[in-house]
C-alpha cells in the first residue's frame, strides 16, 4: 500500500517495491513490543499444586483462600479446554510456562518513588500516567484517573489511593484486598464466576496471581475513572489476573482496562477472569482496550488472550455497560456477558474487534435476562483484513419469569480484502412471549466509492481507510471514556496499516 | 451416543436444541399395518406414490417417471440420515424433461418406523415440482440426495402432519443457474428434525429453504439449514416462522456459508418466532460464515408476541381481538408459505396451518 504520496505507473519498479516494504515493516512493527531488562522473580517452571501453594504462600494468604485455589486446581485437571470456537489453537502446553514471576521488589510499596526506575520507564514509554503529577499537571478540573498497574504478575503501583479512600472507595490490588478485606473479598470472589466455570476460568482461579478489587460503597459516585494496565514482560511466563469490582447500592464506577505485551517469537497465555456485581441503582462502566501483541505478519507469536468476563446485575435497576476496543492478541476467546438477575436491570455490549495478519477473534456476549423488565442492548462490530477470522459469537437468552424483556443486537462486519473471514453465530433462546427480541445483522466492504471520495478530498489510501473503519465503528467508540477514546481510534488505525491496497 | 441407536446428544453444537429420548421405542415398535389415506392426497393431477411404513405401496400408486427401488440417499455419517438405508425412489429427469404436474408422495407410519431412502437428478434445464406428506403415527426418516444440473429447477413443498417422530434429512448440490427451493411446513401433533443442507456449487445458482413451524403441548420442532455458497453470484433465502404454544420448543439454526470465491453471493436470512404461552421456548440461531469480501449478507430475527401496534389497529378497525390475534397469527404463518409455487398445494398447505391453529 502507498506511504501516502502517490507513485505513477512510471516509477521504477524498484521504488515502488520499496514503498511496499516500508509499508510491510510498519505494519508488522508493534509499537509496544519493547522488553523491559528488569531482575524478576520466578516460580519454577510447570503448573503443580506446589506451585499453586507457592503462589499463595508468596502473597500470605489466608488458608481458605489456599484451599479454594487448590479445589480449583484439583477440579482444573479433570477439565478439557472448550473447542467450539471457530479458533484453531494449537495444544498448549501448560507445563512450559512460568505461573509467578515478580518484578524483584518488594510488591507493596509506600511510595511510588521506591517502584524500580526500570517499571517506571516502561509505563513511561506505554504513555500511562502512572505518576499522579502528570495528571495533576494537566488542565484545571482535568479528569483524574486513578491506576493500577500489574506487571507479569504483581501489581506493582495504585495511584490515587488516598483520595478514594476519602471517598470510601477501595481501589486495592487483589492480593492486598485478600489480606485487608478478607470477608468482602471472600463474600463475592468466585460468586459472578464459579470455580467450575469453564477451563480457563478454573485455571485462573488455581494460578491468579495479582488483578484489581475495587468496592465502592453505597450511593457514592466514584469521583475519577479508575483504571488498570496489564503487562506481560518477561518470556514464558501466563498472566493470570483476577478483577472483582462491587458497586453497592447507588454507587457508580467507571472502569478502564489496557494491556500491552513485548514482541515474542513464542506464544503466551492471558487467561484473566473479571468479575462485576452490581446492587439496586448501581451501575459499573467497563471499558477495555485491549492491544496484547498480536503476533507478526506470519502469524508466529502473539498472546493467547482467553478471558473469561461476567457481571451481575443482582440490583434493581442496576446496570453493566461493557465497551471493548480488540486491536490485539493472537487468538482472543472472550465473552463479557451479563446476568440481569435484577428488575428492569440493564446490560449494555458495544464491541469493536479488529483482525489483520493471522489474528483470531472470537468474541461476543451473553445476555441472560432473568430479572423482570430487564433490557439489553449488542452493538458489534466486526472488522476482518489480512488472513485472518473475525467471529461473533453471541446469546440471548429469556427465562420463563422474566416479564416485558427488551433486547436490541445489531452486528455488523467489514471485510477488508478477500482472504479474511467474518462470521456470525447469534443464539437466541426466548421463554416468555412478552419478550421483544431483535436481532439484525450486515456484512460489507469498503466500496471503491468511498475510498475515491475520501481520497479524491486529498486523504492518502490509509488515512481514508481509517476514516471509513473508525466511521463503521463509531457507535461503539463513542461509549469510551474520553481518554480511550482518543487512543482506540489511533490503535484502529495502526491495526489495519497495510491492509488495504 | 446413545446406546443401541448410536445418536447424538444435546452436547453436540448441531444437536443442542433436539430431544431424541423418543426415538428409541418409536424405533422398536412394531407397525399396527393399514391406515386410511384418502384425505392425504392433494390432487395435483400427476404421477402419486404412497408409501405405509417405509414400504411402496404400487397399488395405490401411480409412478410415472419415478422408479421404486435402491436410492443413494447420501446422507453420509448424519446420525439420523444413515440410518434411512438404501430403499426408497429415484427419480432421474433428462434434459428438458418434466413431468407436466407436481408428483405427490405419501408417506404413512403406522406406530413403528419408515426409513425410506431417495435420490432426484435432474440434468440441464429439467423441471419438477414435489410435494409430500407425512402422516400417522411413528417415526417418519427419510434422507435424500439431490443433484441439479446446469439451469435445472425443483421446487420441493412437504407437510409434516402426523404424530410421532419425522427426521427429514436432505443434501442438495446445484449446478450454475440451478434452482432449488424447499418449503415444510410442521403441522402436526409430532416431533421433527429437520436438516437441510444445500450447497450451490455453480455460479448464479438460487437455493431457498424454510418453513413454518408449528408446536404446541410438549411438541418439539428442530430446524437445522445451512446454505452453502461455493461459486459466485449465488442467491439464497431462508425464511422460517415459528409459532410455539403450550410447553412447546421450536428450534431454528439457520446458516449461510460464503466461501472465497463466492463473490456478489446475495444472501437473506429471516427468522422469526411467536411465542403464544409463557411455557413454550422459541430458539433460534441465524449464523453466518464468511470468507468473501464482494457479498450481500444480512439476517434478521425476531421473537417475540404479536404486535401490539397491529393489535390496536384491528381494534380500532372494530375487529374483536380473539379474531385479531386470529388474523395476525395467520399472516405470520402465511409468509413463509407464500413462495410454494403451485396453487393447489399451497391453498392445502395454507388449509393445514388454518386447522392447527384454530384447533
Amino acid at each position: 500500500m502507498s506511504d501516502g504520496t502517490t507513485l505513477s505507473k512510471d516509477d521504477a519498479p524498484e521504488l515502488r517495491d520499496q514503498a511496499a516494504r516500508d509499508a510491510a515493516d510498519k505494519a508488522a512493527t508493534y509499537e509496544w513490543g519493547f522488553v523491559s531488562d528488569l531482575e524478576q522473580e520466578f516460580a519454577p517452571k510447570g503448573l503443580n499444586e506446589d506451585i499453586v501453594r507457592f503462589i499463595s504462600a508468596k502473597k500470605n494468604e489466608p488458608a481458605w483462600m489456599l484451599e479454594w485455589r487448590l479445589k480449583a486446581f484439583r477440579m482444573w485437571q479433570g477439565m478439557t479446554a472448550p473447542d467450539w470456537a471457530k479458533l484453531n489453537v494449537p495444544p498448549i502446553d501448560y507445563q512450559d510456562a512460568y505461573y509467578y514471576a515478580a518484578p524483584k521488589q518488594k510488591p507493596s510499596l509506600s511510595s511510588l518513588d521506591e517502584l524500580d526506575p526500570e517499571i517506571r520507564r516502561t509505563y513511561e514509554k506505554l504513555g500511562i500516567p502512572i505518576e499522579e503529577q502528570k495528571v495533576l499537571a494537566g488542565v484545571e478540573g482535568a479528569r483524574k484517573v486513578a491506576v493500577d498497574a500489574v506487571f507479569d504478575s504483581v501489581s506493582v503501583a495504585t495511584t490515587f489511593r488516598e483520595e478514594l479512600k476519602k471517598a470510601g472507595v477501595i481501589f486495592l490490588s487483589i492480593s492486598e484486598a485478600i489480606r485487608e478485606y478478607p470477608e468482602l473479598v471472600r463474600k463475592w470472589l468466585g460468586k459472578v464466576v464459579p470455580i467450575h466455570d469453564n477451563y480457563f476460568a478454573t485455571l485462573n482461579s488455581a494460578v491468579f496471581s495479582d488483578g484489581t478489587f475495587v468496592y465502592v460503597p453505597e450511593g457514592v459516585r466514584c469521583p475519577m475513572e479508575l483504571s488498570t494496565y496489564f503487562r506481560i514482560n518477561a518470556a514464558n511466563t501466563g498472566q493470570f489476573e483476577r478483577t472483582l469490582i462491587v458497586c453497592d447500592k447507588g454507587a457508580y464506577v467507571s472502569y478502564l482496562e489496557g494491556c500491552t505485551a513485548p514482541q515474542r517469537d513464542e506464544n503466551q497465555l492471558h487467561a484473566a477472569v473479571v468479575e462485576l456485581v452490581a446492587l439496586d441503582d448501581a451501575e459499573i462502566k467497563y471499558s477495555t482496550v485491549q492491544n496484547w501483541y498480536p503476533g507478526d505478519a506470519e502469524g508466529r507469536g502473539g498472546i493467547y488472550n482467553f478471558v473469561t468476563k461476567r457481571a451481575l446485575c443482582q440490583g434493581r435497576n442496576s446496570k453493566v455497560s461493557w465497551t471493548q476496543v480488540e486491536t490485539g492478541s493472537a487468538v482472543t476467546w472472550k465473552y463479557p456477558s451479563c446476568v440481569l438477575a435484577g428488575e428492569n436491570s440493564v446490560g449494555e455490549f458495544y464491541s469493536v474487534a479488529v483482525t489483520n495478519n493471522h489474528q483470531q477473534a472470537d468474541t461476543g456476549t451473553k445476555m441472560i435476562h432473568l430479572g423482570k423488565g430487564s433490557r439489553s442492548t449488542i452493538v458489534s462490530k466486526g472488522i476482518s483484513a489480512g488472513k485472518s477470522n473475525n467471529t461473533y459469537r453471541g446469546l440471548v437468552r429469556v427465562g420463563p419469569t422474566a416479564e416485558g424483556v427488551r433486547n436490541f443486537t445489531q452486528c455488523d462486519s467489514l471485510l477488508l480484502g478477500d482472504q479474511c473471514g467474518a462470521h456470525t453465530v447469534p443464539y437466541i433462546e426466548v421463554r416468555n412471549p412478552s419478550a421483544q427480541i431483535e436481532h439484525e445483522a450486515t456484512t460489507s466492504k469498503i466500496s471503491d466509492d468511498q475510498l475515491f471520495y475520501a481520497m479524491s478530498r486529498g486523504l492518502d489510501q490509509e488515512a481514508a481507510v481509517a476514516l471509513i473503519v473508525n466511521g463503521f465503528a463509531r457507535e461503539v467508540l463513542q461509549q469510551l471514556p474520553m481518554e480511550f477514546a482518543v487512543e482506540a481510534q489511533k490503535l484502529l488505525g495502526i491495526s489495519l496499516e497495510g491492509s488495504v491496497g | 451416543m446413545n446406546g443401541v441407536l448410536d445418536l447424538p446428544s444435546t452436547h453436540d453444537e448441531a444437536w443442542r436444541w433436539s430431544d431424541l429420548s423418543g426415538l428409541p421405542a418409536l424405533a422398536g415398535a412394531r407397525p399396527g399395518g393399514r391406515a386410511p389415506t384418502g384425505e392425504l392426497w392433494i390432487g395435483c393431477g400427476g404421477p402419486r406414490l404412497l408409501f405405509i411404513d417405509g414400504a411402496y405401496r404400487p397399488e395405490e400408486s401411480d409412478p410415472g417417471p419415478v422408479t421404486v427401488g435402491p436410492a443413494e440417499a447420501g446422507a453420509g455419517d448424519h446420525p439420523l440420515g444413515r440410518l434411512a438405508g438404501h430403499q426408497g425412489w429415484r427419480l432421474q429427469l433428462a434434459r428438458d424433461r418434466g413431468p407436466a404436474a407436481t408428483i405427490e408422495i405419501v408417506h404413512v407410519a403406522t406406530g413403528g418406523p419408515a426409513h425410506v431412502a431417495a435420490e432426484i437428478v435432474m440434468d440441464e434445464d429439467a423441471q419438477a415440482s414435489l410435494v409430500e406428506t407425512f402422516a400417522g403415527e411413528g417415526w417418519h426418516n427419510v434422507a435424500r440426495k439431490i443433484t441439479l444440473g446446469r439451469a435445472a429447477r425443483l421446487g420441493i413443498a412437504r407437510r409434516v402432519l402426523g404424530g410421532g417422530f419425522a427426521s427429514l434429512t436432505d443434501t442438495a448440490s446445484l449446478a450454475a443457474g440451478a434452482s432449488l427451493d424447499i418449503a415444510t411446513l410442521a403441522a402436526g401433533s409430532g416431533d421433527s428434525r429437520l436438516d437441510t443442507r444445500l450447497t450451490l456449487e455453480g455460479g448464479g445458482a438460487y437455493g431457498e429453504a424454510g418453513g413454518a413451524l408449528l408446536a404446541r403441548g410438549a411438541q418439539r420442532h428442530d430446524a437445522n439449514a445451512v446454505l452453502r455458497h461455493a461459486a459466485a453470484g449465488g442467491t439464497s433465502r431462508q425464511l422460517w416462522r415459528s409459532v410455539a404454544d403450550d410447553r412447546a420448543t421450536c428450534a431454528v439454526a439457520a446458516r449461510v456459508e460464503v466461501a472465497r470465491d463466492a463473490q456478489k453471493t446475495d444472501a437473506e436470512q429471516s427468522l422469526k418466532g411467536l411465542l403464544l404461552a409463557r411455557t413454550a421456548t422459541i430458539n433460534a440461531k441465524p449464523e453466518l460464515e464468511i470468507f468473501a469480501d464482494d457479498v450481500k449478507c444480512a439476517h434478521g430475527a425476531t421473537v417475540g408476541e404479536l404486535d401490539r401496534n397491529a393489535l390496536f389497529y384491528l381494534a380500532s378497525r372494530g375487529v374483536p381481538p380473539v379474531e385479531a390475534k386470529a388474523l395476525l397469527t395467520r399472516a405470520f404463518v402465511a409468509d413463509a408459505l407464500a413462495r410454494i409455487g403451485d396453487e393447489a398445494v399451497r391453498a392445502a398447505f395454507l388449509a393445514d396451518a388454518e386447522a392447527w391453529l384454530g384447533a
